[in-house]
């Protein structure tokens, strides 16, 4: 801009350069249509997931309470104060109640099927009532909770402080809890790096997955390929093998960070966490094969990570747990390789479950993983059109 | 839209057949459909007695192709190039090993094996191409448009090149727009808008229309098409 007049601002030169840059994302129809689509489509997603709120958390109630009947003078008062606070949990929405033992209620919080297991002793109602009376006596609720996902367990805790409230009389009781997974209060960074780590290999794996294979496209070579003896099948197995060579080096990264710096916990098996990362990348490895036949360039396979990313980043159950979503769009989430990889990581990390416990979540993400090879052989371009 | 219509071509074992036309004419969608990367929607072909594109995969490895795009990976060496063609020729690493410095000699790209081919000029590309197309040892190799972008040196040269692999019993059909060369050809098939409007020996095609080139010959043939349409 020194030398004299010639080098002087241009607005038409710079309206030429912004015109020709609209002129040629108008003619890319599927970028267009993704930059009006993506933004849409996201804020949808995350509007929904997190503006659902906390309800149906499944919990078993023991209720042993056999009630008392106090004489009080000339009259008698019957109190059934663990009937009482059943009833209430059972109108609470936030949770979804099941009556049954607390020995089995415990195994269902082990295994992940309940989130707390609550039980009510047989004497509740006389020591809550003696307690009233001034008696050195503790009237007490059990409750095993799961301590793996917050705030389902504040939802729980919530849940069950109403109750009490709704249940007249009863107050003063102590709580005696139990964490299910190891009685440590895990912390914050703890309970999120599982999903974390699914988060950074779904999208990183897609990403370069599908830049590494678009290349082939852009680069005119795919043509020159298709004169050779070399097969479609053998072409993604090939781009297959070493990308996933590529995760493997990019779980290491994420395990020696995760585990080794932030010292995130483990309960389970190292080696069987390691595993299971690299299954997930390799499904999204293979996940990438797929997409990488509708993407004609390199713009169009950047769009496709994203696309993919953010919504199981939403509705996986990373930012809220699943059973928090509305129920029109959970079953959306099981078909979420994302969700099951959560399961994964945090039944190893936080739960210590071994292959047995965890060995139907496995086979699904193994299903799945088929199931992208699969289609990406049956949608692979053998010539050119 | 056709681009090739109603074409019949039966070429030789050991002949250097040129298919000239322009740019457009259907020359690289003629090749495409007789290596087998893309498919003719009517008609059949075979190449070396063979179905195509049924039975492409037997075809496959007893053909070489020099596409018009250089087709070669920029980001690898001349020699990671070569061996890849090589491996997906199912080539062994010894017998790669002796043919890949050979050809290297010939087409004078030695000391350039280490080199990445980003690095390479046009000209060299080129011949990176017809290296990576010949390096299995074809019975039949297709060059489209091999003389693109090669100045007249290493085209005198290539030319030289192609006439000696086809004393060894190579069959070559290469493409090009640049009538003048194609007359060094053994056969030439001159193709407009998809059709071939005439086949022959240079010299006679030059006699049977009374023209002193190649080039003459085709913009004749054009003339009168233009008086027809």
């Amino acid at each position: 801009m020194s030398k004299g007049n010639r080098n002087r601002f241009s607005s038409r030169r710079t309206a030429a350069v912004a015109g020709r840059v609209l002129t040629q994302i108008r003619r890319d129809k599927r970028t267009l249509g993704m930059m009006m689509l993506m933004p849409a489509l996201i804020m949808l997603i995350f509007g929904f997931a997190l503006g659902g709120q906390v309800s149906n958390i499944p919990i078993l109630v023991d209720n042993q309470d056999s009630g008392y009947t106090a004489n009080l003078g000339p009259s008698s008062i019957s109190l059934h104060l663990g009937s009482q606070l059943t009833e209430s949990l059972q109108n609470d929405s936030t949770v979804s109640v099941t009556i049954g033992t607390f020995s089995s209620g415990v195994s269902g919080v082990d295994s992940g099927t309940y989130s707390a297991a609550i039980f009510i002793p047989s004497n509740f109602s006389q020591t809550m009532l003696q307690k009233s009376r001034g008696m050195n006596t503790t009237p007490s609720i059990e409750l095993y909770i799961d301590g793996t996902k917050p705030a389902l367990d504040a939802g729980v805790m919530g849940a069950l402080q109403g109750s009490v409230q709704n249940a007249s009389g009863v107050k003063g009781f102590s709580l005696i809890q139990h964490y299910a997974f190891g009685g440590v209060k895990f912390s914050g960074l703890d309970v999120s790096l599982p999903s974390v780590i699914a988060f950074v290999l779904t999208f990183l794996v897609l990403l370069i997955s599908l830049l590494t294979i678009t290349r082939e496209t852009t680069s005119g070579t795919l043509p020159r390929l298709y004169t050779t003896p070399l097969t479609a099948f053998e072409r993604l197995l090939g781009y297959t093998i070493a990308l996933l060579l590529l995760s493997i080096l990019m779980v290491a990264v994420i395990l020696v960070i995760g585990v080794g710096l932030f010292g995130a916990v483990v309960r389970g098996n190292l080696a069987l966490l390691f595993s299971s990362a690299v299954l997930y990348a390799l499904t999204n490895v293979l996940l990438a094969v797929f997409l990488s036949n509708f993407a004609k360039n390199e713009l169009q396979a950047v769009q496709l990570a994203p696309l993919i990313a953010f919504p199981s980043m939403a509705l996986s159950g990373m930012l809220v747990p699943v059973t928090t979503l509305p129920t029109w769009i959970q079953p959306l989430s099981k078909i979420i390789p994302m969700y099951y990889a959560n399961q994964l990581f945090e039944g190893i990390m936080l739960k210590g479950y071994d292959v047995g416990t965890l060995s139907f979540t496995f086979l699904i993400v193994i299903c799945m993983a088929i199931l992208f090879f699969v289609l990406a052989l049956s949608t692979v371009k053998d010539r050119m059109d | 839209m056709k681009a090739v219509d109603g074409l019949t071509l039966r070429i030789k074992k050991g002949e250097i057949y040129a298919l000239i036309g322009a740019n457009g004419s259907g020359k690289s969608t003629t090749v495409n459909m007789l290596t087998g990367a893309l498919a003719p929607t009517s008609g059949s072909i075979t190449v070396l007695g063979i179905e195509m594109p049924k039975q492409r995969h037997q075809v496959a490895a007893r053909i070489g192709v020099a596409p018009q795009e250089y087709s070669v990976y920029s980001d690898l060496t001349l020699e990671q190039n070569a061996r890849f063609f090589a491996r997906l020729y199912g080539m062994d690493s010894r017998r790669f090993e002796a043919r890949f410095h050979e050809m290297t000699e010939i087409l004078r790209l030695e000391g350039k094996e280490r080199t990445l081919v980003s690095n390479f000029s046009g000209g060299m590309k080129r011949r990176a191409s017809i290296l990576c197309s010949l390096i299995h040892e074809p019975e039949v190799v297709f060059f489209d448009e091999a003389t693109v972008g090669v100045d007249p040196v290493l085209r005198a040269f290539l030319w030289g090149y192609f006439r000696s692999l086809s004393k060894g019993g190579l069959t070559i059909l290469l493409t090009s727009h640049v009538m003048d060369e194609a007359g060094k050809a053994d056969r030439i098939g001159l193709l407009r808008a998809g059709k071939l409007v005439d086949e022959g020996e240079p010299d006679n095609l030059m006699a049977r229309h009374n023209a002193r080139s190649i080039e003459e010959v085709f913009l004749k043939l054009s003339e009168k098409e233009f008086s027809n349409e």
